[in-house]
């Protein structure tokens, strides 16, 4: 049945309200690179929870700080709330996940932000991570 | 008395898709153990050659890193919930 469907690219909705506060983290966080979670229902990303960038070397890689990600990981359980996307920033580089980003990434059901500060105009872009596989997310801002 | 384990992120696809299953044993090593057994190559996502935690792999056994409690001799209480979480790390390029 696949074949001779065009293929649609996934797309992922963003409210604007949410989208200003990634690049605000990032943008407080520079020269480091901020990151955090998106938490939603149904696919739907509602709320930032930012964490702390626990990497000994924070201007250029991250490590969400592990105690954080299970409060939030408890937190959404209560909330009946899913794990939405995952956002980091790249302070000085372009949105698009290095080879770093792709060999530590672990959640393939999340989509994967990036928010870059290397233009007047911050960039966000999403992806979808598994394995080596990069697929980018079109972001739908609502 | 079963402990309840907890895998959220890619982990899941080691439990043929379970993000929550009831497992049995006094220790970290027993509980992968009993979950290796109806899930083989389960232990192998968590542990690396040497039989330790793999680097990019935290767990929790109730508020305590499984690392601090002695690894995978870490005992488990009856009840208790195990978390098994990836690490949400990455970066733009090491220097």
């Amino acid at each position: 049945m696949r074949s001779g469907t065009a293929s649609v690219a996934e797309s992922f909705a963003l409210a604007r309200e949410l989208r200003e506060r990634i690049v605000a983290h990032a943008r407080e966080s520079a020269p480091n690179e901020a990151c955090g979670l998106l938490a939603g229902r149904s696919g739907g990303p509602a709320r930032v929870i930012r964490c702390a960038n626990v990497h000994d070397t924070p201007t250029t890689r991250y490590r969400i700080d592990p105690r954080e990600q299970l409060r939030a990981f408890r937190e959404m359980d209560d909330r009946s709330e899913e794990l939405v996307a995952i956002y980091h920033s790249h302070p000085a580089s372009q949105p698009y996940p290095s080879p770093t980003d792709r060999a530590e990434s672990h959640y393939p059901d999340a989509v994967y932000l990036l928010v870059s500060l290397r233009t007047a105009e911050p960039e966000v872009r999403g992806f979808r991570i598994d394995d080596d596989l990069v697929r980018e997310v079109q972001i739908l801002e609502r | 008395m079963p402990v309840t384990v907890r895998l959220p992120g890619a982990l899941r696809d080691a439990t043929g898709g379970l993000t929550k299953l009831e497992a049995s044993g006094g220790t970290l090593a027993d509980i992968i153990a009993d979950i290796e057994r109806r899930h083989p190559g389960f232990r192998g996502r968590i542990l690396d050659e040497a039989g330790r935690l793999r680097t990019y792999v935290n767990v929790y056994i109730g508020e305590d890193d499984a690392r601090s409690k002695g690894g995978t001799d870490a005992p488990v209480p009856d009840g208790s919930e195990v978390m098994v979480i990836p690490a949400m790390a990455g970066g733009a390029h090491p220097r």
